[in-house]
């Protein structure tokens, strides 16, 4: 093991950050510039963050479920509170659990690893994003403090709800929600920028484009798609401001403006949006699926392809949110045509899986439980968004809880079931130690379970009519009848359930994390490159004078001429 | 950690690009003054077309003669110019997608009354700007001057009361209880203007009600609460 | 706290320096930032003729001088490359720093312009045109702010012959800032 430290770089050789200077823990934690801390930042704000959202989520299906009930921890919820709630579950969850967890934390410790380099390409950069994405949280936190209470206009934010203080009753709270959301833009904006000119740049010697992991491939594309879509949402959010702060007249139609404009601004980037936190949820499954079943990806080029052209076909697609908005109908049967024909590259994707599947050799390790999870899910939900994207049938279902069902059944793999499947497939790689497989297989069925009795359910509610939004169905007689109140109270009681398996992953989680098994450098016998260094890896992740060379591509697994079941790309044959 | 300068001209600098700067810069000030004395002769010849191309066809040519040599995206890797078009081709399918709702103030079935009054009143104005709109920044003025009641009645009550004030807008038929007629002389024999406008202001539940008529003040100002008030009664039968 | 570059901002897969590509995506996002602002004036522009009574009351003149300033601001700034491309550092610092008082004149000619039209009545909430016309100008002017503070950075650094590379860097940002202004002259200032 090398101990000279080379000139040009201040990395230590084994163990951990024996820096030049001695940074103490301010400068090594809180200050850090290394990819890997900065993405335990963010992993552990966008969980922390989740706790908030899932407690939202309780607080509101105990009203819904119990009407007028008071909610143990919270009280009793008024409309507003509930439209406060409602708005900020859908904001965090989106905003500050799936894009930091998926794409900041996963994405900042995986790209430099996973090719083969030694930190992102600006660090410092690096450390400004998190540090403007904290204080955004910051403030969104506050605004649900702060007078008149939070801000209530769906996450949506449509004016002219949004932009007057008369209609939301929320003058403080709207405008700091606003400004929370803006800067985590920025953030992601700096991150993103960061990540693809890594990427992009920073490879190991001999590490060609298709020899790139594809989750890497798939934050990137992730951040491609976010940084071309936000832009027109930032401009349009600055008019919200303005709005709501000087009183102009952007969205107002007496004074000139339209507020269907907001409409198209925010979904032409709310819908590439989804696949923003999609596709790097699909790289997470797609990795971890050729793991466990020791084989090749079915078609690695057609998952890449085909993610790319969802990418682009996610921009021809957003006013499927705005069917019975009032859009030109000529229009709406456009983008009827391209919302369905958006469902065939991530059916292409799902059938590479399954074929990737086929044949191969099986583990059902926790991971593996959660990639193979998120593909059944998600399908349900992807099927079910082809109702949603035909503009006639729409016309029933907007806004009825058949779409909140459908939403959540994609963004809940997305989000949840994707992260545990990162988390515990690269839990190993970033404590150094294994997590208890029998707690996440506990965790893992106590999660799936009550998460499809709490939805189905919704989906029959949304068929019956029952509208999104609404704190009190007691006011509506035909959404009032005991059938209705049960579904309902079964999905509420399915919630708590899920809420309290989540007890074994935080037990799990941090007595793995004291006293778990140490895992070596390669516990899964996996391929890619961060598999190659110790576990945790030391800052700098490999030796100055070792940095990994590139020979083959990351998916050689079960290959015939070998011993070996797999094929790290590090090594020279 | 020395900085090599120079080093980085091999990548990226297809050779050497020998561009000469001021020549350029001469070429941008011409067009530049082309473009500001086009759209002079456009507005007194009346000719709009002399005013378009000079104007934004000069844009884009500028833009281009920027972005090319100074910019230097004539010698920049193909994917860098693949990218930014993307971003610009995109920006104009936003505008495709977006025009045809922005542009229009009406539909098959329905008028954007306010644009296309805003639009009457600006049209017919004077060289002094909007007076009704000059709106001093009060970040709450919900209406604009010139308060219209039965409009108001329309857009904010009309839902549940429906137009008429019987009681059967489309909302209220979903409400229990059903808010009432108020063409109905039975509904005026317990309630006088007073009544009337303390419900619009403080709701329902403030006289007794219900909780479902919600408050209005925030809404409206003092005398426009008395107009509404006045609308109400209107409906009363004589 | 010193932290020295780490190996993997020296790569290049692609052939193109780093810190080149950063700025060049940065552009891209910007793109579609100003894309949107724009995009969203024109289409009510288009929309509202009426606008046009408005519009008659920017003053051409000021932005014709704050278009020319721009143009020779971005003239100076590429010959601040030229000169750091031959490892002239203090000469490339003098042409940033023209092109910072390129910017400070627009600034300057640009308050005195606002000022000029407030006191006039023409505030942001007077009519939507003007909304869009502060918030478009007030958006570009922001980037004019930062893109000067930053190549004050750049050209302290470039007069003491360090991170010379930088020069071209910021320059590419600040021509950018010159052309959207190329197109916010005419939409603003010529379209009445």
């Amino acid at each position: 093991m090398a101990d000279t430290v080379i000139d040009v770089h201040e990395h230590g050789a084994a163990g951990h950050d024996d820096h030049h200077h001695d940074q103490g823990w301010v400068g090594k934690y809180l200050l850090s510039t290394d990819h890997k801390i900065i993405a335990m930042q963010y992993l552990f704000t966008g969980m922390f963050m989740g706790i908030i959202g899932g407690f939202m989520a309780y607080v509101f299906r105990m009203q819904l479920a119990f009407p007028g009930i008071s909610v143990p921890g919270f009280g009793q919820v008024s409309p507003g509170e509930y439209n406060a709630l409602v708005t900020n579950h859908g904001t965090i969850m989106i905003f500050w659990v799936a894009m930091p967890v998926l794409i900041a934390a996963f994405g900042n410790f995986l790209i430099p690893l996973m090719i083969g380099a030694d930190d992102m390409v600006f660090p410092r950069i690096n450390r400004l994003s998190y540090q403007i994405f904290f204080v955004s949280a910051v403030v969104l936190l506050i605004s649900l403090v702060v007078e008149g209470g939070g801000f209530g206009g769906a996450w949506t934010a449509y004016p002219p709800l949004s932009s007057m203080s008369e209609y939301n009753q929320t003058q403080l709270g709207a405008t700091l929600w606003l400004l929370a959301v803006a800067l985590e833009f920025v953030a992601f904006l700096l991150g993103g920028i960061n990540f693809i000119t890594t990427l992009m740049n920073a490879r190991a010697p001999g590490m060609k484009a298709y020899d790139i992991p594809l989750v890497c491939w798939m934050i990137v594309i992730a951040s491609i798609l976010f940084m071309l879509s936000v832009g027109p949402l930032i401009a349009g959010a600055v008019m919200l401001l303005f709005d709501q702060v000087l009183g102009t007249g952007f969205y107002d139609p007496a004074r000139g403006g339209d507020p269907i404009l907001w409409q198209h601004l925010f979904w032409f980037f709310g819908h590439p949006e989804v696949y923003v936190v999609l596709l790097p949820a699909i790289g997470i499954t797609v990795d971890v699926i050729a793991t466990f079943a020791r084989k090749k990806i079915f078609g690695y080029k057609m998952v890449l392809y085909t993610a790319v052209a969802t990418g682009v076909l996610s921009f021809f697609v957003w006013a499927h949110h705005q069917f019975i908005a009032g859009i030109d109908p000529r229009m709406a049967n456009v983008f009827t045509i391209t919302t369905l024909l958006i469902s065939v590259p991530i059916a292409e994707m799902c059938f590479v899986i399954i074929a990737t599947l086929y044949g191969g050799s099986i583990t059902l390790t926790t991971p593996m439980l959660w990639a193979l999870a998120f593909m059944a899910e998600f399908l349900i939900g992807g099927v079910t968004g082809i109702f949603l994207g035909a503009s006639g049938a729409d016309i029933y279902f907007h806004d009825t809880y058949f779409v909140l069902a459908h939403f959540h059944y994609t963004f809940f793999p997305i989000a949840i079931i994707g992260t545990f499947c990162a988390f515990t497939y690269w839990f190993p790689k970033m404590f150094g130690r294994m997590m208890n497989d029998t707690l996440g297989k506990i965790h893992f069925w106590g999660t799936i379970i009550p998460f499809n009795v709490i939805f189905i359910p919704l989906f029959v509610l949304g068929m019956g009519g029952q509208h999104r939004r609404i704190y009190n169905y007691e006011h509506f007689p035909e959404l009032a009848g005991p059938e209705m109140y049960q579904l309902r109270q079964i999905a509420t009681i399915a919630l708590l359930v899920m809420l309290a398996f989540q007890l074994v992953f935080f037990y799990n989680m941090i007595v793995s994390w004291m006293r778990g098994e140490k895992a070596g450098r390669n516990p899964w016998k996996a391929n890619t490159l961060e598999w190659t260094t110790e576990s945790p890896p030391p800052h700098g992740n490999w030796p100055p004078d070792r940095m990994p060379v590139v020979y083959r591509g990351p998916y050689e697994y079960g290959h015939p001429d070998r011993e070996e079941d797999y094929w790290p790309q590090d090594q020279p044959s | 950690m020395s900085e090599n300068n120079t080093e980085h001209h091999g990548d990226g600098h297809e050779g050497g690009h020998h561009v000469n700067y001021f020549a350029i810069y001469v070429a941008l000030v011409v067009l530049f003054l082309i473009s500001v004395a086009g759209p002079e002769v456009g507005e007194r010849t009346g000719l709009r077309w002399i005013t378009l191309i000079t104007a934004f066809g000069i844009a884009v040519v500028k833009a281009n003669l920027v972005i090319n040599n100074f910019m230097h995206l004539r010698w920049e890797k193909r994917l860098m110019k693949w990218m930014l078009a993307t971003s610009v081709i995109l920006m104009l399918l936003m505008v495709a997608g977006i025009s045809p709702d922005v542009l229009n103030h009406e539909g098959r079935n329905w008028e954007n009354v306010a644009a296309m009054e805003a639009t009457a009143r600006g049209l017919g104005e004077d060289d002094h700007g909007e007076g009704e709109e000059v709106v001093v920044a009060d970040a709450g003025e919900a209406e604009p001057a010139g308060f219209n009641a039965a409009a108001s009645f329309g857009t904010i009550c009309a839902t549940c009361h429906g137009t008429g004030g019987r009681g059967d807008g489309p909302a209220g038929a979903a409400l229990d209880p059903a808010p009432a007629d108020f063409t109905e002389a039975v509904f005026w024999e317990d309630r006088d203007r007073e009544r009337i406008l303390t419900v619009i202001r403080d709701g329902g539940a403030a006289v007794g009600g219900s909780p479902l008529m919600a408050p209005w003040a925030a809404l409206y100002t003092a005398e426009q609460l008395e107009e509404m008030a006045d609308y109400v009664m209107s409906f009363r039968p004589e | 706290m010193a932290h020295a570059k780490p190996l993997a901002t020296t790569r290049s897969a692609t052939g193109i320096p780093t810190g080149r590509l950063a700025v060049w995506w940065v552009l891209a996002s910007e793109v579609v930032i100003f894309g949107g602002l724009l995009g969203s004036y024109v289409m009510h522009r288009i929309g509202h003729p009426e606008w046009a009574a408005a519009a008659a009351h920017t003053q051409t003149w000021v932005g014709a001088l704050n278009t020319f300033v721009l143009l020779t601001s971005s003239f100076t700034a590429v010959l601040g490359h030229q000169a750091a491309e031959r490892g002239d550092g203090k000469a490339a610092a003098k042409f940033l720093g023209f092109t910072i008082l390129g910017a400070l004149t627009f600034l300057v000619v640009k308050g005195f312009e606002w000022a000029n039209e407030i006191t006039h009545g023409y505030t942001i909430t007077a009519n939507t045109f003007w909304s869009f016309y502060y918030t478009a100008a007030g958006l570009h002017a922001l980037h004019v702010i930062a893109g000067a503070i930053i190549m004050g950075f750049v050209a302290v650094d470039a007069f003491r012959g360090r991170e010379l590379h930088r020069v071209e860097l910021i320059g590419i940002y600040w021509h950018f800032v010159d052309v959207v202004w190329i197109f916010l002259f005419p939409l603003l200032y010529i379209a009445k």
